[in-house]
C-alpha cells in the first residue's frame, strides 16, 4: 500500500501530524502498537506557553475545546501545578486560593481519587474542606468487582447517570463555593462537563484520578475519529518491525500484521514515544531505537542514566533520537532524508521544542509543515 | 510489676529478637521487644528466604548443617504458612567437577540430610528451567521460608502470650548500676517520646547492629559485616531451589519465594558505617545475572524486579577477607561470664532459619539468670497461622468460594486470614493488584499488625512487592493510611519515602521493562498525581 | 555479555506495565462484574498461577477471546492468549455436553446437512428451542444458523475441471459455515476470483479450524483438528498455492492460535494463509482489474469483527468496498458484537452478549445502511438477529457488484 506519509506511533504527536497532513490532502497511515500515552494524560499540555490559533482550531475541529489560561491547576494529591493550555475539564486559577469552602465528592469504594490529600492540600491554602462519598445504586454492579472500580468504568456509568450526581450534590451543598469531583465525567459526551457546571450552584473543579485518564481517552477517541473522517488510515494494534532503506531514504516499512505487504510512502514520521511506548528500548548496555536503529543521544555508562533520588530529574528521560535542524532522524551521524522524529522519542534533545504535550504538538506541526512545503525537486 | 518493668527486654525486631521474645513469653516471662525501625528490616528481610536443608554447609561446616536440617524439619511443622516445601537440587554444571558430588553426598548423609543422586534427565523433568547441560543432580529437602511472615508470626505469638512490642523505638542508652544492666533508655522515633524500661535481663538481638548495641553497653563483640547482594526476578521461574554442587561461592542459589524468585548472593566485607546504607553495584548485578543464568538460562531474559543487599551478622574469628569461611554457627554471649557485665546477653550469628534454636539458646540463658525452670516448647507449638495446614485448605475452610485476594491472603497469613474483617463488597476491593491485597487485608494490617507506614504495610501484606513496585497500590494504601491515622502531611512524606525506597532497588537494574515501569511510575506520580 | 539484552523474549506477560489500558477496552467488563477483567485474568493472574495453579480462577470462562485487550495493549502483551492458555492448562472441570455440541460445528453440520429442511424447521421451532434451553442451556432466544441442503464441498467438486482451466490457481479453506450453512459465499468468492482469472481448488479434506474447541477448552479435539489442517494446508502450500479464507476467525485461528495456544507448528504455511480480501486487494494493486456494474448502488456499513481487528486486515476489506463505484461506505466504530462464536449461544451469556453488542446495534440503526458488511459469520448471525439488518461478507458484495463475462 502506498501513502504520502506513514506515521509510526499513534499518540498525540502522530494524530496532530496526521490530521494536519490529511487536511492538506495528503494520504497518510498511522501504525499504532496498541493505545498510547494519551490514556495517562493529565489534561494540561506541558510547556505550551502560547496557544497558537491553529492548535486550538485543530482540536476544536475534532470536538475538543482547549482553553488557554496561564495559572495553576489543582493536582490529585492536593498540590498545585503551573498550567497554561488545557482541556475544558481542567479549571485554571490565578493562584492556589481557589475558594473559601470546598466540598470534595467521590464514590464509596473508589480508591483512585485522593480526597484526604486534596483536603489537606487545599486547607494549606485557606480552603476549608469537607468530604462526601456518594453511595449510588447504579455503581453497585461495579462494586462487585474487586479490581474494576476504575475511572473509566465509573465514567461509563456516569455518562448515563451524571444528573443523579448533580442532584446528590445539590442536596449535600450548603455554603460551599467550590465542588471538587474526580475526572470521571464526559467519557463519550463532552457536553456533560458544562452541563454539570451549569447544574451545580458552585464552581466545579474536575480533578485527576489514577489512570486511565478519562479526559485523555476522550481526547484520543476524538482525535482518532477526526483523523479517520479526514480519510486517514489508523492501523491499531500493529507494530513496525523493520524498514527498507535505500541510499539514505526509507522506501517502505514492514509491520507485524501485514507481513510481506509493505507500507510505502514518500515520508515517514517516527512518533513511537519514549521507553513506556517502546520508542526507545534499553538493555544493560545501551539505549536504542528499534525500528530503524537510529542514533540515540545517551550517556555511555549505565550508572549515569539515573539519579538515585526518585523525585529528581532522571537523566535517562532526557535521552532521545538524534535529529538535524529539520527533525530528520540521524543514523550513523547522517540524516535519513525522508524520516522525521517527533514527540517524546526526542527526549530533551531539542529543548527549544519543549517537553511532553508541547513537544508533541510543536514537533508534529513543524514536520507536517516541512512535508507540505513545496519542494524544488 | 509496674508498666515499665519487665522480666526481659529484647533489643532487635528481626527474626532472632522476635523468636526470642516468643520463647521467653511462652515460658511465662513478661517481655518487651524494642525495634528502632520495623520488623525484619535488617538481615532478616534481606536474604534469600532459603529454608536450608543444611546441604550447603555439609562439607565445610557439619555442625551448621546438622542445625539446619533439624530446624528445617521443625519449621515445616510449626511455621507451615511461612514455609514452601519445594525441595532443592544441587546441580553440577559442565564447568564444575562432578567428583565433588560424591564428597557432597557423603557429607550430607553424615549430617543426617537426605541427599538423593538423581539422573540429570529426571532433574530436568522435576525442574524444567534448570540448565539442560547439567552433568549431575542431587535432590535435597531445601525449601523457602518467608522472613516477613515468620518474623510477624513470632512477634504476634509473643504478644498473644502477653509480650509487648515497641516499634520505631531506639535504645539511646543503658541503665547501668555498677556492673549490672538494669534497663534501657529509649526514644520513639515517630513521636520523639523518651521512656525508660527496666528488666533484670536484656538480650541484644540486634544483628549486625548488635555490635553497636554492645558497645553502648560497654562491651565489645567482634563482628564482621559481610554484605550480600541479591536480585529478585519478576515471577516464580523455578519451583525447586536450585544450588550449585560445588564449594559455596557467589550467586549459586536460586530460591523460589511466593510470586518471585531470588538469586544470590555475593559476599563483600564492608565497614560498619555502611551497614545502614548498603547498595548494589553494577558489577554485583552483572555477576548475579551471569552466574544465575548458568544454572537457569531463562534468567538471562527474565525481567528483574529489584536488587537489594543485606549485611550478615557474622562473628569474626580471623582476618579472612571474604568472610565465607567464618562459621555461621550460633553465638550466645553471656556478658557476665565473658565481660563481667551482669544482666546482658548477646545472641548473634546463625541464620534466618535457625532463629528458633538461637531463640531457645538465648531464652535458656535468660531463664538460667532468672532461675526460671520451664522447658522450651517452640519446637512443637505451631505459630499463629500455621495450625491448620495448607493455605488451600485454609482458604476453602474460611470462604466457600475464595476470591483471588482471599486465596492470596490465606497464603500470606495462614489460618489468621480468618481474622480479616470484610464488612461488605467494598472491603474486597484490591489495593495491590499484582499481589492481590484487598482493602480488608490492608486495614487489618494497619489496625492489628502495627503497620504505620507504607513500608510496614509492604512487609505485612506484600503491597508494592509485585511487578509494578507500588505504581498503583502505594497511593491507594497511602489513602487508607491517611484515613486511619488522620495525619496526611506525614503520609505524604511516607509516600515519597516509599517510592524512593522502591526506586533504590529498581535503578541498579534499570533497563528493559523495569525502566519502562519506572518511567511510567514517574509519570503517574509526578505529572498525573502531583506528588 | 549478551545477557538481558532481550528481556522480553520468553515471558511476554512480564511486559505488562499494569497501565490498565486493556481494562478500558474489554467489552465483557462493561457488562459482567463477575469477570475479573483482562489485566487480572491475564498478566496479573498468570504470575499467581505460576506460583500455584490454585490461583486459577474459573471466572476466566467469561472471556470472549475477542482479543481487543491485545489490540489495545501498548506493551504487546498477549493478554487473551494468556487467558485462553490458562483455561486450557488449568481448567479441570469437565466440558459440558452443551459445549461439545456447540463446538462440534463440522460434526453437527455433517449430521444436519442431508436433512437440512427438517433440521432448520426443527431448530426454529419454539419447542425445540425450549428443549435445548432446558437440556443444554442453549439460550432459547437465539436464532440458529440455517443449514444448506447441499454442501459447498460437493459444489466445488462438481466444478473442479472448470476451475482447473484457469492458469492461476488458489486453494480455498471454506470452513464449516460456508460448507454447511452458506455455500453462496464460497460461490461468490469463486465468481470474483474467476473474474480475476484465478481458479479455485478445494483443499484435500479440510476440517473445522477448531476455534470453538479452543474457546470451550476441548484441547484434545482442537489439537486433532489443528494437526490435520496444518498437514492439509501444508500440502496445498507445497504445491505453490495460496490458501484463501473468507472467515476472519478461522484465519486467526490457523495462523496464530495453532502455534501460540496449541503448540502446533504452522511456520511452513502460516504466511500463505490469508483472507481473500487481502489477496484480491493485492492483486488489484499489482494491476489486475475488475469491472463493476454501472448502476450498482448500495449503502454499506462495515463492521470490523474482533478477530479481523486482531489480524489488522480490516483495511483490505475497507479498501475493496470503497473501490466499488456506487458503494456509499461507512466505517462503524470497531466494537465487539457480543456473540464471540459459541459464547453468546450459552444461556448464561445471553444477556451479556446482547449488552456487549448494544452500542454497535445502535450505531447500525443510526447509520441505516442497505447492508452491513463483515468478514465473520457469527457476527453476521448476531447482527442480523439483533438489528434486522442483513449482513454480507465483503466478498459477496464484491461478487454482486462486478460485471462478469456472462453478465454482459
Amino acid at each position: 500500500m502506498k501513502f504520502n506519509t506513514v506515521i509510526i506511533g499513534g499518540g498525540l504527536a502522530s494524530l496532530v501530524a496526521g490530521i494536519t497532513l490529511e487536511k492538506a490532502g495528503k494520504s497518510t497511515a498511522i501504525i499504532s502498537t496498541g493505545q498510547n500515552a494519551l490514556h495517562f494524560f493529565s489534561g494540561s499540555f506541558e510547556s505550551m506557553e502560547e496557544a497558537p490559533q491553529r492548535v486550538t482550531d485543530l482540536f476544536a475541529e475534532a470536538g475538543i475545546q482547549l482553553h488557554y489560561n496561564p495559572g495553576v491547576r489543582l493536582m490529585p494529591m492536593g498540590t498545585f501545578r503551573k498550567s497554561t493550555l488545557s482541556l475544558e475539564d481542567i479549571s485554571i486559577f490565578p493562584e492556589p486560593a481557589i475558594g473559601h469552602k470546598a466540598l470534595i465528592v467521590s464514590f464509596a469504594g473508589y480508591h483512585d481519587f485522593f480526597c484526604q490529600f486534596l483536603a489537606e492540600g487545599l486547607q494549606k491554602h485557606g480552603v476549608q474542606c469537607s468530604i462526601k462519598l456518594l453511595n449510588l445504586p447504579e455503581l453497585e454492579a461495579l462494586e462487585q468487582s474487586p479490581s474494576e472500580m476504575r475511572s473509566v468504568q465509573i465514567a461509563r456509568t456516569m455518562d448515563r447517570i451524571w444528573e443523579n450526581v448533580v442532584r446528590e450534590i445539590r442536596i449535600l451543598l450548603r455554603d460551599e463555593d467550590t465542588v471538587i469531583l474526580p475526572q470521571v465525567f464526559g467519557l463519550k459526551d463532552t457536553s456533560v462537563l458544562s452541563r454539570i457546571r451549569q447544574g451545580v450552584p458552585a464552581q466545579v473543579v474536575f480533578t485527576g484520578t489514577l489512570p486511565p485518564s478519562v479526559p485523555g481517552i476522550r481526547t484520543q477517541m476524538l482525535l482518532k475519529r477526526r483523523y479517520e473522517l479526514l480519510g486517514g488510515i489508523y492501523l491499531m494494534g500493529d507494530e513496525a518491525t523493520g524498514a527498507h532503506v535505500h541510499e539514505g531514504k526509507i522506501h517502505s516499512i514492514v509491520t507485524h500484521n501485514l507481513g510481506n505487504h509493505f507500507l510505502e510512502a514518500e515520508n515517514f514520521i517516527l512518533a513511537t514515544g519514549a521507553y513506556f511506548s517502546k520508542g526507545l528500548r534499553s538493555n544493560p548496555f545501551e539505549i536504542c531505537e528499534p525500528v530503524f536503529g537510529l542514533d540515540v543521544e545517551q550517556a555511555a555508562e549505565r550508572s549515569d542514566w539515573y539519579n538515585p533520588e526518585f523525585m529528581r530529574e532522571q537523566p535517562y528521560m532526557k535521552y532521545g533520537v538524534a535529529t538535524d535542524a529539520t527533525l530528520h532522524a540521524l543514523k550513523g551521524g547522517e540524516p535519513l532524508r525522508n524520516l522525521y522524529a517527533i514527540g517524546s522519542i526526542l527526549g530533551e534533545t531539542r529543548p527549544e521544542l519543549g517537553t511532553g504535550g508541547g513537544l508533541a504538538i510543536r514537533s508534529a506541526l513543524a514536520v507536517a509543515d516541512q512535508i507540505l512545503k513545496p519542494t524544488e525537486e | 510489676m509496674s508498666n515499665n518493668e519487665f522480666d526481659v527486654i529484647i533489643i532487635g525486631g528481626g527474626i532472632t529478637g522476635a523468636g526470642t521474645q516468643r520463647d521467653c513469653a511462652m515460658r511465662g516471662l513478661k517481655t518487651l521487644l524494642i525495634e528502632r525501625s520495623d520488623i525484619a528490616t535488617g538481615a532478616t528481610g534481606r536474604n534469600h528466604g532459603l529454608l536450608h536443608s543444611g546441604a550447603r554447609y555439609a562439607v565445610n561446616d557439619p555442625e551448621s548443617a546438622q542445625e539446619c536440617i533439624r530446624e528445617n524439619m521443625i519449621l515445616r511443622r510449626i511455621a507451615s504458612h511461612c514455609v514452601d516445601e519445594t525441595d532443592g537440587l544441587f546441580i553440577t554444571l559442565p564447568e564444575d567437577d562432578l567428583a565433588y558430588q560424591q564428597t557432597f553426598v557423603d557429607a550430607c548423609r553424615k549430617a543426617g540430610i537426605s541427599a538423593e543422586v538423581i539422573d540429570p534427565e529426571l532433574a530436568k523433568r522435576l525442574e524444567p528451567t534448570v540448565n539442560p547441560d547439567i552433568t549431575g543432580a542431587v535432590r535435597v529437602p531445601d525449601g523457602s521460608v518467608d522472613p516477613f511472615r515468620l518474623c510477624a508470626a513470632n512477634m504476634l505469638d509473643a504478644k498473644l502470650h502477653g509480650g509487648q512490642v515497641r516499634l520505631h523505638t531506639t535504645v539511646t542508652g543503658f541503665i547501668r548500676e555498677g556492673d549490672t544492666i538494669r534497663g534501657v533508655h529509649t526514644r520513639n522515633l515517630n513521636t520523639g517520646q523518651e521512656q525508660d524500661f527496666y528488666a533484670p535481663v536484656t538480650v541484644n538481638a540486634g544483628g549486625i547492629w548488635g555490635h553497636d548495641i554492645a558497645q553502648l553497653a560497654g562491651v565489645h563483640v567482634g563482628m564482621f559485616p559481610a554484605k550480600g547482594a541479591l536480585l529478585v526476578f519478576a515471577h516464580r521461574v523455578n519451583n525447586m531451589v536450585i544450588n550449585r554442587c560445588r564449594k559455596p561461592s557467589n550467586a549459586d542459589i536460586l530460591v523460589p519465594g511466593d510470586t518471585v524468585c531470588i538469586i544470590g548472593t555475593t559476599s563483600t566485607r564492608i565497614p560498619f558505617e555502611e551497614c545502614d546504607s548498603v547498595s548494589v553495584t553494577p558489577d554485583e548485578v552483572n555477576l548475579l545475572i551471569t552466574e544465575g543464568a548458568k544454572m537457569t538460562p531463562t534468567l538471562s531474559s527474565t525481567r528483574i524486579l529489584r536488587a537489594y543487599a543485606g549485611v550478615r551478622p557474622l562473628v569474626s574469628a580471623d582476618d579472612d577477607p571474604s568472610g565465607r569461611n567464618i562459621s555461621r554457627g550460633i553465638v550466645c554471649l553471656d556478658h557476665e561470664e565473658r565481660d563481667g557485665l551482669k544482666g546482658f546477653i548477646t545472641i548473634t550469628g546463625g541464620k534466618l532459619m535457625t532463629y528458633r534454636l538461637m531463640a531457645e539458646i538465648a531464652t535458656d540463658a535468660v531463664c538460667r539468670k532468672l532461675a526460671v525452670d520451664k522447658a522450651c516448647e517452640t519446637a512443637t507449638t505451631p505459630l499463629p497461622g500455621s495450625e491448620e495446614g495448607s493455605y488451600e485448605a485454609v482458604a476453602r475452610k474460611i470462604w466457600e468460594k475464595p476470591s483471588m485476594a482471599q486465596k492470596a491472603a490465606a497464603a500470606r497469613m495462614g489460618s489468621r486470614a480468618s481474622r480479616i474483617r470484610t464488612r461488605n463488597k467494598l472491603d474486597e476491593a484490591l489495593v495491590c493488584e499484582c499481589e492481590e491485597v484487598s482493602v480488608a487485608e490492608v486495614t487489618n494490617a494497619i489496625e492489628r499488625l502495627d503497620a504505620s507506614t507504607l513500608t510496614d504495610l509492604r512487609r505485612r501484606t506484600r503491597i508494592g512487592m509485585g511487578t509494578c513496585q507500588g505504581e498503583f497500590c502505594a497511593c491507594r494504601a497511602a489513602g487508607l493510611l491517611a484515613r486511619a491515622h488522620g495525619c496526611i502531611e506525614k503520609e505524604r512524606d511516607d509516600l515519597k519515602e516509599f517510592l524512593q525506597e522502591r526506586w533504590k532497588g529498581n535503578f541498579p537494574i534499570g533497563w528493559g521493562d523495569t525502566l519502562r515501569e519506572a518511567e511510567y511510575t514517574q509519570w503517574v506520580y509526578k505529572h498525573v498525581l502531583g506528588v | 555479555m549478551k545477557l538481558q539484552e532481550y528481556t522480553s523474549s520468553k515471558h511476554n506477560f512480564e511486559e505488562c506495565m499494569k497501565c490498565t489500558v486493556c481494562t478500558a477496552y474489554c467489552p465483557v467488563l462493561q457488562v459482567n462484574p463477575l469477570y475479573p477483567g483482562p489485566k487480572q485474568a491475564g498478566p496479573d493472574g498468570e504470575r499467581l498461577r505460576l506460583k500455584d495453579p490454585f490461583f486459577f480462577n474459573y471466572a476466566l470462562k467469561y472471556c470472549l477471546n475477542c482479543k481487543r485487550c491485545e489490540v489495545a495493549c501498548p506493551s504487546g502483551v498477549k493478554v487473551a492468549d494468556l487467558i485462553m492458555a490458562a483455561r486450557i492448562k488449568y481448567d479441570t472441570s469437565k466440558p459440558k455436553w452443551r459445549d461439545r455440541l456447540l463446538a462440534s460445528t463440522d460434526f453437527m453440520g455433517h449430521l444436519a446437512r442431508p436433512v437440512a429442511p427438517i433440521a432448520n424447521a426443527v431448530t426454529s421451532l419454539g419447542i425445540t428451542k425450549t428443549m435445548m434451553d432446558a437440556m443444554f442451556k442453549i439460550d432459547r432466544r437465539r436464532t440458529f444458523p440455517k443449514y444448506s441442503p447441499r454442501s459447498f464441498e460437493a459444489w466445488i467438486g462438481r466444478h473442479e475441471k472448470e476451475q482447473a482451466a484457469f492458469s492461476e490457481q488458489v486453494a480455498y479453506f471454506h470452513g464449516c459455515y460456508v460448507n454447511y450453512n452458506y455455500p453462496r459465499l464460497g460461490k461468490d468468492l469463486v465468481k470474483v476470483l474467476n473474474a480475476l482469472g484465478v481458479g479455485v481448488q478445494a483443499l484435500d479434506k479440510e476440517k473445522c479450524c477448531g476455534i470453538a474447541f479452543i474457546t470451550n477448552g476441548l484441547k484434545a479435539e482442537a489439537m486433532k483438528h489443528a494437526t490435520h489442517n496444518v498437514q492439509v494446508l501444508g500440502k496445498a502450500v507445497d504445491k505453490g498455492l495460496m490458501v484463501l479464507t473468507t472467515s476472519s476467525s478461522c484465519t486467526l485461528t490457523m495462523r496464530d492460535e495453532y502455534p501460540s495456544l496449541l503448540g502446533v507448528d504452522n511456520s511452513h504455511m502460516r504466511d500463505f494463509v490469508m483472507m481473500a480480501t487481502r489477496y484480491i486487494y493485492e492483486k488489484l494493486e499489482k494491476g489486475a482489474t475488475l469491472r463493476f456494474k454501472p448502476d450498482y448502488h448500495k449503502k454499506v456499513a462495515y463492521h470490523t469483527p474482533c478477530h479481523m481487528e486482531k489480524l489488522g486486515w480490516g483495511i483490505f476489506s475497507e479498501k475493496l468496498l470503497r473501490m466499488i463505484p456506487g458503494v456509499e461506505f461507512t466505517m462503524l466504530d470497531s466494537a465487539c458484537c457480543g456473540i464471540a462464536g459459541t459464547y453468546g449461544f450459552k444461556r448464561e451469556n445471553y444477556e451479556a452478549s446482547q449488552a456487549i453488542g448494544a452500542p454497535l446495534f445502535e450505531q447500525i440503526k443510526a447509520v441505516n445502511p442497505d447492508v452491513v458488511a463483515c468478514d465473520c459469520e457469527t457476527c453476521k448471525w448476531q447482527i442480523e438477529m439483533s438489528t434486522g439488518y442483513s449482513v454480507m461478507n465483503p466478498i459477496s458484495i464484491l461478487a454482486e457488484a462486478i460485471l462478469c463475462e456472462k453478465d454482459k
